[in-house]
């Protein structure tokens, strides 16, 4: 890929939270219309339907991997469809794939879906699903090991090894909050919190609170992706794709290829630097910062890691504010799994169109000025892989 | 009251998961049925893969061994489960969730058991015990080594 081949043109997204009533289908189906809308397209000009898994199964990745989606949507040029899954990085390798698609030349035009409704399932499923989700099946789960219980050993060992307070950590939650109040389509966008109430919520796996966890919800978006040649003649301001770079590290925590809970950045950092070298800027370029955490000692362990502090400091940058709105700079800027919402694959999702608005001028309260360039995150599993993407509304040379 | 009776749970909701041996690792669970600590290692290279493959996964050989290991370890890092774990596991809260890194090199995901939950310390000295969880598995559990 080149710098700024391709470029997102418009994006749909729907409320996120408890909507039993709103099936994963009409979430996919509103969000590609919002999409197609925003971008400003004919429908017909679609050459390529892409959708992310939905998580715990149901009728709709049957549907959709059976060519539910361009029929329903009425894509009438359609000529590709298909799922591609990869946890929480899906967002980055359905990317990739309409990337490939774009790169073949069979069409010019891609859109990308993600629908997701937890509220279909009883917590007793819910339960089940969740306790070998994350965990290996042979090698933790008879253990009791919970997704929870492996991001409060990491931020356990973080803390023990950093000197990171706990308030710091509670001061991701409460950053997160803040942009979320800034968003029409989050799940928690009514009420501020403090770093008094995260800590004073329920332990659920010490030393994390149930504020420090995020909470499955429903939700979806979409977006419309292009080269950049279409983009230029059809949108006025498409966020260009100007870099990517990769890691897989594992799929338990026990085999990382960085093995001390304390160095994680050393996996991390040379990513993000090839990344930000991939796309001939630095940290210093960057308006936004969209890391996906999950839970608040990702988002410092990343934020160690993209050169706007040293390792170790970021729990201090964030208590200081410089990441909340506002601030020196803006992280997450639409809360998150934390409190957007912690849709399934959705995740990575959301904090990418999230991103695409920004550069669009198109994020209403939360928009941060003149934003012109961001970096961005993804991984998945139990922290398997890291992805770091470059945006910008414009090519630098 | 249990959280069986609380919530009216049937058997099979409570019943704690236990280990799926896959072909390469079916020795491991054999072993520790015996009190034995077991680690896969290749005969040619000498790496030891914790979980073990079905092959080694630093050269490719199928030439391994089972070692015993020496049943020390250190604890890296660990948490407190305490609400919102799995039914089989919640009248065991609170209860210790750690990474353990064995004195030959591999770290596992086990708890940590006969210990003061506030004594743990990253870096101390652990020894492991056997822990009969059903007829068929015994699960290898970590203690702080009293001085």
């Amino acid at each position: 890929m080149s710098k700024g081949e391709f470029a997102i043109i418009g994006t749909g997204e729907v409320p996120c939270g408890q909507y039993p009533e709103r099936t994963e289908f009409e979430i996919a189906y509103e969000v590609a219309r919002l999409a197609i809308k925003d971008a400003g397209i004919d429908k017909n000009e679609i050459g390529a339907v892409l959708s992310a898994q939905h998580i715990m199964g149901s009728e709709y990745n049957t549907e959709a991997v059976f060519g539910r989606l361009p029929e329903a949507i009425g894509a009438k040029g359609c000529k590709i469809t298909c799922m591609t899954s990869s946890g929480g990085a899906s967002s980055f390798s359905i990317r990739k794939t309409a990337e490939g698609i774009l790169h073949s030349g069979e069409t010019d035009t891609v859109l990308v879906i993600h629908a997701q409704r937890f509220s279909q399932f009883t917590m007793n499923e819910m339960a089940r699903y969740f306790a070998v989700a994350g965990s290996d099946e042979e090698w933790d789960v008879p253990y009791g090991m919970t997704y929870n219980s492996l991001a409060a050993m990491i931020t356990q060992g973080y803390l023990a090894a950093t000197g990171t307070t706990i308030e710091q950590v509670a001061a991701v939650s409460v950053a997160c909050r803040k942009w979320a109040c800034l968003q029409p389509n989050a799940m928690y966008n009514k009420k501020e919190i403090t770093v008094e109430k995260v800590l004073s919520s329920r332990m659920v796996a010490w030393p994390l609170t149930s504020l420090m966890c995020n909470v499955l919800a429903d939700g979806g978006s979409a977006y419309i992706m292009t080269t950049a040649e279409k983009a230029r003649k059809v949108c006025k301001k498409p966020a260009y794709i100007l870099a990517d770079a990769s890691e897989y590290s594992h799929r338990g925590i026990t085999t990382a290829k960085v093995k001390d809970l304390e160095s994680l950045g050393t996996f991390l950092t040379p990513i993000a630097m090839k990344a930000y070298e991939r796309a001939g800027l630095g940290p210093k370029e960057m308006s936004i910062f969209e890391m996906y955490g999950s839970y608040p000692v990702v988002q410092l362990i990343l934020l160690d890691s993209i050169g706007i502090c040293e390792p170790g400091k970021s729990g201090k940058l964030v208590a200081s504010g410089a990441t909340s709105p506002g601030g020196k700079y803006p992280t997450t800027t639409n809360g998150e799994a934390l409190s957007f919402g912690h849709t399934g694959t959705g995740v990575g999702f959301g904090l990418f169109v999230e991103g695409v608005r920004q550069l669009q001028g198109k994020a209403g309260k939360a928009q941060v000025p003149n934003a012109r360039f961001l970096i961005e995150n993804t991984g998945g599993g139990a922290f398997m892989d890291c992805h770091f993407t470059i945006l910008g509304n414009e090519i630098p040379a | 009251m249990g959280i069986k009776e609380l919530l009216n749970l049937s058997d099979e909701d409570v019943k704690k998961p236990m280990p799926k041996p896959s072909k390469w690792s079916r020795p491991f669970w054999e072993n520790t049925k015996q009190g034995k600590l077991t680690l896969k290692r290749c005969k040619d290279c000498g790496h030891i893969d914790q979980p073990p493959y079905l092959y080694c996964t630093n050269c490719m050989s199928e030439n391994s061994e089972w070692i015993e290991a020496s049943g020390k370890g250190k604890l890296k890092a660990y948490a407190i489960n305490v609400y919102m774990v799995p039914f089989p596991f919640w009248d065991d809260m609170p209860y210790v969730v750690a990474m353990v890194e064995l004195a030959e090199g591999v770290t596992m995901i086990s708890n940590i058991v006969e210990c003061d939950h506030d004594k743990l310390k990253n870096g101390m000295d652990l020894e492991v015990v056997f822990d009969d969880v059903s007829p068929e598995f015994t699960l290898p559990k970590w203690r702080p080594v009293k001085r």
